[in-house]
């Protein structure tokens, strides 16, 4: 019982001596830093790795803006295979590049397979993800954008849009959703396909505007412009074109 | 009995180190007993917004510009110092080379590498191979 206490302690110290203490970040690289002190930001080169309390990365180069000194980071932009665990944004992420303004609180992800995660949202793009933890904005674009929580699913070139309480609570606020070819959402049992979509949480409305489809089980109904009021999940389409509106129901039985 | 393994085993391993430890004097004994130009040489580095005083406890001229600073090299600016074992500063071109391990210390930063080079009169400081920053 003696031995194993000193051990401990022994252990206890190596660790101290060795590692990263709580409170401080440790940063390794494999190819050194380049420090630029009149212009205050440093070069991280290959395999780098950031270990914090509340932030870990992955990434193949990243650059430093500091203000005071090394420590008192501004803004960090990461390239190579970035991967990184935010324990202050409550999100994981995977992209080509990250941009980090510490201050302000914005992340961007940028690059084919981009992917922010949080518990309850994922977003995906091959374009970039942006998400200001501040006030909860967030924007999607580029192809194969897409954001899927467990009501919802959205697939488009550009998703603009904010969190309530982000990042606490991430349900949507308000959405703009945008495709030059056609967006698509699919919301419980009813899939919406419009070039343009907006919803605004304080009055429940799904706007659909041109080029509009609603599919729900075996209705499908096209039209120019439609509203899905999701308190009653209810549906209205018309038409620029008296008698455009098209109905088709099919019977699977 | 584990216990007493592993406390062996610890013991086992300082001791292996301060062998480590004893070769490195020797070595720098060794080298104190080579012949040195300059005794306790001392430079700066100067550019727009500071002065970095350059210590050393000796120095070798290796030709016209060059000197091989040995033994405790020392860098210190109004904010930050970096503690070495060999430089090579070239007094006209206002830049140092080290290839031995390095120490950087700043306000609440530690940089650890395997060297550095410091160009651009000090604005640049590059820390070479692999590197280890410890944030507080």
């Amino acid at each position: 019982m003696k031995f194993n206490f000193i051990f401990l302690i022994i252990l206890l110290f190596s660790i101290t001596l060795y590692g990263r203490e709580l409170g401080e970040t440790e940063i390794t690289t494999e190819d050194g830093i380049e420090v630029f002190q009149n212009e205050k930001f440093y070069l991280l080169k290959k395999n780098v790795k950031i270990e914090s309390d509340d932030f870990s990365l992955n990434a193949n180069e990243v650059k430093i803006n500091f203000d005071k000194s090394l420590y008192d980071i501004i803004e960090l932009a990461a390239k190579g295979e970035v991967d990184f665990v935010s324990h202050v944004f409550e999100i994981k992420g995977k992209s080509k590049i990250l941009n980090l303004k510490v201050k302000t609180e914005q992340l961007k992800v940028e690059g084919i397979g981009s992917e922010l995660i949080t518990k309850d949202v994922k977003m995906l793009s091959d374009g970039f993800i942006e998400i200001n933890n501040l006030n909860g904005d967030f924007n999607l674009n580029g192809p194969n954008s897409k954001l899927l929580n467990e009501n919802i699913l959205i697939v488009a070139e550009s998703i603009d849009g904010i969190f309530t309480d982000f990042p606490d609570n991430k349900e949507i606020k308000f959405l703009e959703v945008y495709d030059k070819n056609l967006s698509y959402v699919k919301n419980k049992d009813t899939e919406m396909y419009a070039k343009k979509i907006n919803f605004d949480n304080d009055n429940s409305i799904i706007e659909l505007i041109d080029k509009v489809t609603i599919i729900r089980n075996e209705e499908k109904i096209t039209g120019d412009y439609g509203t899905l009021d999701t308190t009653n999940n209810s549906y209205k389409i018309k038409s620029n074109n008296q008698g455009k509106v098209k109905v088709i129901i099919q019977n699977n039985e | 009995m584990i216990g007493t393994l592993l406390i062996i085993s610890f013991i086992i391993f300082i001791l292996y180190k301060q062998i480590n430890l004893s070769n490195i004097n020797f070595e720098y004994v060794k080298n104190e007993l080579s012949d040195a130009d300059i005794s306790k040489p001392k430079f700066a580095i100067n550019n727009e917004t500071k002065k970095i005083y350059i210590s050393a406890g000796e120095g070798n001229f290796l030709n016209k510009d060059e000197v091989l600073l040995k033994n405790n090299v020392k860098f210190k600016s109004s904010d930050f110092s970096i503690e070495t074992d060999k430089v090579v500063f070239n007094r006209n071109k206002q830049t140092a080379q080290s290839k031995t391990k390095s120490l950087f210390k700043s306000k609440n930063a530690i940089i650890f590498s395997n060297g550095f080079d410091i160009q651009d009169n000090g604005n640049k400081i590059v820390f070479v191979g692999n590197s280890n920053i410890i944030l507080k």
